[in-house]
């Protein structure tokens, strides 16, 4: 009998030693408890190696809890992870308001231009409404190009576009086969929709994180090739080669009604920027995207729109002028335009007070650029930092008509050959 | 002299008697881990500064464990939170006053914004100078 205690109180403490030993190989919890929330969490236990998110979103005040959702406390990875929003991208469209919204974030007001969510989620890149209304047009399955389906059902009352709603585009209640293959084939580039190929030249998060996440070489021509497949990150300085992932990458064949991807293989820039077809000015292909489409353009206005050509605005003479009008200029009085928060947020720019910027006839400051004293523009690329000087069209050799201001007008005498 | 031998019966005596003290001192110890371990210790609201002679007429210091600003003039001490009132960020002390590095709202030496998009001034924190020369400041 007390051989056998003695061996029970050996077994029950070798079970005692073998609990502590496991315990102490197991992850040491690193607390951190965020000062907008307050509330302890154990996700740096894991994950202390990943890189802050952005300026923005310092750790130490926002946390990862608050944007990721998750079980803050949990130290078992499954357990942890059972509830985080949108996997690894909260910024996905069906999660981003739990995830990025808020007053004070990215669904406030639109007079304070935080209205972030309710402009991307309306926006022609998120509906896709255009492309739709267009193919059913063609294909007789509606009998105007307005549109009245997009990617997901939304409404939107204060719209002053004249859509204030899009019913969900089902391709399987369309009646034509074409609509149906388009359905199927060709909706694979709007911000809700995971692409088909992952990893490659066209990968690209969904959502907010689909333009400022960047997951592509910023430059083609660059031997750093540290900037490629960069996860958590947030960024405003977006190259080319992000809105390429769904940009410029090929075309769609309406007789297959499938996605015939471009053949070529550019090596440098100029020919990587756009596809053969297409015909462009040196600044087209030298700039940046987005150093010249405004945050309203690419991100929309709010409204609910049946075109793309509905929303883009910009043109050669909104920095350049005609032979009859110099480009329109604002001289910043205000100190809470929107101007300082863009360049704060992408720091290439150092914007004073006073300080004269191009602005758009919409009355969007182009804060990359400004006014120099001698009458000419500097223009900073928003992605390179490169410092562009140019001109106003009036008092140069120009000879447009002031009336011609389409793109294709000034490409009759500025178009780069390739 | 009685036999020193232990006998069979005294060493499994002893043996079992050590095995469950250690175990139970194991099992114990875990317990108490398990009940005293704090999963949200409780936010730090008073802070000891050292003597108030540290801090020189005219001076202005940044408590980064705080975080704030205590400034020491001819009237006293005060202290302003570098707490930014729009999402918790910790502003920047500048010559002209405070700028959130997040979001780039602007703060004039006294707290009160002058650009947003923070809405309310900086918080003014209480310092009390204790009997023996120590200051404490207050963040609730």
């Amino acid at each position: 009998m007390r051989r056998c205690i003695v061996i029970a109180s050996t077994l029950l403490l070798l079970t005692m030693l073998a609990i502590a030993w496991w315990e102490s190989r197991g992850v040491k919890p690193v607390a951190l408890t965020p000062s907008l929330t307050g509330k302890v969490e154990y996700c740096l236990s894991c994950h202390a190696d990943l890189p802050e998110i952005s300026k923005s979103h310092p750790i130490k005040t926002f946390g990862c809890v608050l944007c990721h959702g998750g079980e803050r406390l949990a130290m078992d990875a499954d357990l942890a992870h059972s509830t985080m929003r949108g996997g690894k991208n909260p910024a996905d469209f069906r999660v981003v308001e739990a995830s990025c919204g808020g007053a004070d974030c990215h669904s406030g007001t639109a007079q304070a231009q935080r209205d972030h969510i309710q402009r991307a989620t309306t926006s022609i890149q998120a509906t896709y409404a255009g492309a739709i209304a267009q193919i059913r047009f063609t294909y007789d399955a509606q009998t105007d190009l307005v549109a009245r389906l997009g990617t997901t059902a939304i409404q939107d009352s204060q719209s002053t576009s004249g859509i204030t709603s899009l019913a969900a585009f089902d391709p399987l209640q369309e009646s034509n086969p074409a609509v149906q293959a388009f359905g199927q084939n060709c909706l694979i580039c709007h911000l809700l929709v995971v692409p088909s190929q992952t990893g490659g030249r066209y990968d690209h998060f969904t959502g907010c994180a689909a333009c400022h996440t960047l997951t592509q070489v910023a430059n083609l021509t660059s031997t750093d090739t540290s900037t490629a497949t960069r996860v958590h990150q947030l960024t405003t300085a977006i190259s080319y080669t992000q809105c390429d992932t769904c940009h410029n990458r090929g075309n769609y064949d309406l007789r297959t009604m499938t996605f015939q991807p471009r053949l070529d293989n550019p090596t440098d820039r100029l020919h990587d920027y756009y596809q053969p077809i297409a015909q462009f000015t040196k600044c087209e292909y030298t700039l940046n995207c987005i150093d010249c489409h405004t945050r309203t353009e690419v991100m929309g206005d709010g409204n609910l729109y049946s075109s793309k050509f509905d929303i883009e605005y910009i043109r050669c003479k909104t920095c350049h002028g005609t032979l009859t009008e110099l480009p329109n200029i604002l001289t910043l009085t205000d100190p809470n335009d929107i101007a300082f928060r863009q360049a704060l947020l992408n720091p290439v720019v150092t914007l004073q007070p006073e300080d004269d910027l191009l602005v758009t006839e919409k009355g969007e400051p182009l804060w990359n650029t400004r006014l120099l004293p001698d009458g000419t523009y500097e223009l900073t690329g928003k992605s390179t930092g490169q410092v562009f000087q140019f001109k106003p069209v009036m008092g140069s050799g120009c000879e447009q008509d002031p009336e011609e201001q389409s793109s294709a007008a000034c490409h009759k005498c500025h178009a780069v050959q390739r | 002299m009685s036999d020193p031998q232990l006998s069979r019966r005294d060493f499994l005596k002893v043996t079992r008697t050590i095995l469950l003290t250690a175990s139970g001192l194991l099992g114990l110890g875990g317990l108490i881990r398990f009940l005293s371990y704090q999963s949200q210790p409780p936010a730090k609201i008073e802070f000891d500064l050292g003597l108030a002679s540290n801090y020189a007429p005219g001076s202005r210091t940044v408590l980064p464990d705080v975080p704030a600003l205590l400034i020491r003039t001819e009237m006293g001490f005060s202290a302003i939170s570098l707490v930014c009132t729009h999402l918790g960020c910790t502003v920047e002390s500048m010559p002209e006053g405070f700028s959130c590095p997040c979001h780039g709202s602007r703060f004039d030496s006294q707290g009160k914004v002058m650009r947003g998009p923070a809405a309310k001034p900086l918080i003014s924190l209480k310092v009390k100078t204790t009997e023996d020369g120590k200051l404490q400041l207050f963040t609730n």
